[in-house]
């Protein structure tokens, strides 16, 4: 199927992109023993950990609701007694966890292949704190691109407008350099947005360089952002809804 | 309370123009023209239970907006409509499942999964009991002789198998009012006659109330007794389609073929002439004539074979729409 091939390109694409982030921070270390008060492994286990997040955080919601409203499809589920939101994120969860399963799997042979120069942590109370983390990061995400997707009903006007959205998730999560980097204000801020949580904070933990206190108050943050998204959702939704216009019949 | 009632019912669709060419596009990150166009204007009528009507436009008439605001799929600019007592747009549940739309050139059955999935997943989702399920399902895929294609892919059905697909899909509900919006487009002559006929035979035995749109004359001929024409957003009519064709047509139409070629001048005055060929003739002439005509054909003329025709209801519609 096409989508399989999706899939592999994908994949291809985050291990490159993961790749080449760890050949520039290991040019840059180049014998420098600290940058930012990170050493050269604490750099890379940053980066291969919190991929391993960013991987298993990963859905295609945007791309299907937005495709259902921009192509008409929605209108077969606005006839049903069913909830378009409850029915579209069921689905998706099915159609991506052997998806999931997967890349996870690719991304912890990736990591066996750096494990000498990453740092390992097997405290329990650790790892228990970010996987719980992580389940509500998931939440987060496909919620978040529900969101996104709802945008669509007024993409005459906005159109474009996903592009920066995703960059700035990216960003926010610290994908692409840890966040400490920046100035301690910026910081703070990115610790009330949800998107520091699928990346740059689960990270951190594991790295001890976060408290598990931290941690439990992330969850904490996550929980209300996760409300937060869902009455979002429902303005949005009702909103949106009268915009629509069913093209495509 | 009748089952569908319509008053004042409006649509207007907000769109912006853009012109061609990159001067444009540039232009238009600024300042675009926003236009309004009034897909449906003020349109009242009221169908009881049990009745088949046929909604005929041209496109862009303002039908299948009307269905889809009937359906609950489109907000109404203004107005009101209540289906079977409830507002559509507010999509409860128990409204839904009394009724079901079924699109012509929209498919509602997964693609990739043999139709007999969809009709078990439509089964969880109107939460329809066991036995009635099988009961329906085996009446139907009987009615419409489907039943061996149910366990292949949909993507490999024909556009006729699958156009009944959706009809069982959309019927398994045992819904009370069925919306159809181009329900025989591309369907082959047999495949438009068996949905044809199985509409007919299923409005009868269960009573259920039936709108249609279509393009085909024979669809509505065939089925509605009642049509409402639609065209620019307004109906401009409603009624018997019997009595639409008695006030629109004044004529019959005379097909002769001659053993030996006829000259127009005798022809002329006995009506006007459509087509004309050495041995063949088209004459209009006026319903009252039409008898004499044709014995006066018979008796002066070397005529090999006649036929008195109706005024095709295609010509009659075109005529009601260019009015």
């Amino acid at each position: 199927m096409a989508y399989r091939f999706d899939i592999i390109a994908y994949r291809v694409g985050d291990l490159a992109e993961m790749l080449i982030i760890i050949l520039m921070w290991s040019a840059i270390y180049d014998g420098n023993t600290k940058i930012g008060n990170y050493t050269l492994p604490e750099m890379l286990t940053y980066l291969i950990i919190g991929n391993l997040v960013a991987v298993l955080l990963r859905n295609f919601l945007y791309e299907v609701v937005a495709k259902d409203i921009k192509d008409g499809l929605l209108s077969a589920h606005l006839l049903k007694p069913i909830s378009y939101f409850r029915y579209i994120l069921v689905r998706e969860i099915g159609r991506i966890a052997m998806v999931t399963m997967i890349s996870g799997a690719t991304q912890l042979v990736v990591t066996v292949f750096f494990i000498d120069q990453i740092i390992i942590n097997n405290d329990l109370m650790v790892i228990s704190v970010i996987i719980l983390m992580v389940i509500l990061a998931f939440v987060i995400e496909m919620l978040i691109s529900y969101l996104s997707g709802l945008i669509t009903f007024w993409q005459d006007e906005v159109n474009g407008l996903n592009f920066i959205i995703l960059r700035l998730r990216k960003f926010f999560a610290g994908g692409y350099f840890p966040l400490n980097l920046l100035p301690p204000w910026f910081l703070t801020t990115s610790f009330l947005l949800p998107f520091a949580y699928s990346f740059f904070v689960p990270a951190q933990i594991y790295l001890g360089r976060l408290s598990i206190q931290a941690g439990l108050k992330g969850i904490l943050v996550e929980m209300v952002w996760i409300v937060l998204l869902y009455i979002f959702i429902k303005i949005t939704w009702h909103f949106g809804i009268k915009k629509y216009e069913g093209v495509g019949i | 309370m009748a089952t569908i009632e319509v008053n004042g019912l409006s649509k207007t669709y907000e769109y912006y123009k853009k012109q061609a060419g990159l001067w444009n596009s540039l232009k238009s990150l600024f300042h675009r023209q926003k236009l309004f166009t009034n897909a449906v204007n003020k349109i009242n009528f009221t169908i009881e239970e049990g009745e088949m009507v046929g909604f005929l436009g041209p496109n862009g008439a303002g039908k299948t907006t009307t269905l889809k605001m009937l359906s609950g799929i489109l907000y109404p600019t203004s107005g009101d409509t209540k289906v079977l007592g409830y507002t559509p747009w507010k999509r409860q549940a128990v409204f839904q499942k009394q009724f079901a739309l079924v699109m012509g050139q929209k498919n509602q059955l997964w693609w990739d999964l043999p139709a007999m999935e969809s009709f078990i997943l439509n089964k969880e989702i109107y939460e329809i009991p066991k036995d009635q399920f099988n009961k329906t399902l085996e009446e139907l895929t009987a009615l419409l002789d489907i039943k061996d294609i149910l366990e292949i892919p949909v993507r490999k059905l024909s556009l006729g198998q699958r156009m009944k697909c959706e009809l069982v899909a959309a019927l398994i509900h045992s819904p009370k009012v069925l919306l159809l919006d181009e329900p025989t487009i591309g369907l082959d002559v047999v495949s438009q006659n068996n949905i044809r006929e199985f509409l007919k035979k299923y409005n009868k035995e269960k009573k259920i109330t039936i709108v249609l749109t279509s393009h085909y004359m024979e669809d509505v001929e065939a089925l509605c007794d009642r049509v409402i024409i639609i065209n620019h957003g307004s109906i401009i009519y409603d009624g018997q389609l019997k009595k639409l064709i008695d006030q629109h047509v004044h004529h019959k139409i005379l097909e002769v073929t001659f053993t030996e070629p006829v000259t127009n001048d005798n022809l002329n005055k006995l009506g006007k002439i459509k087509e004309k060929t050495d041995l063949r003739v088209v004459l209009e002439v006026p319903k009252t004539e039409a008898k004499q005509v044709a014995i006066k054909l018979l008796n002066d003329f070397p005529v090999d074979d006649i036929l008195i025709n109706e005024v095709e209801i295609d010509q009659v519609i075109r005529n009601v729409f260019t009015k």
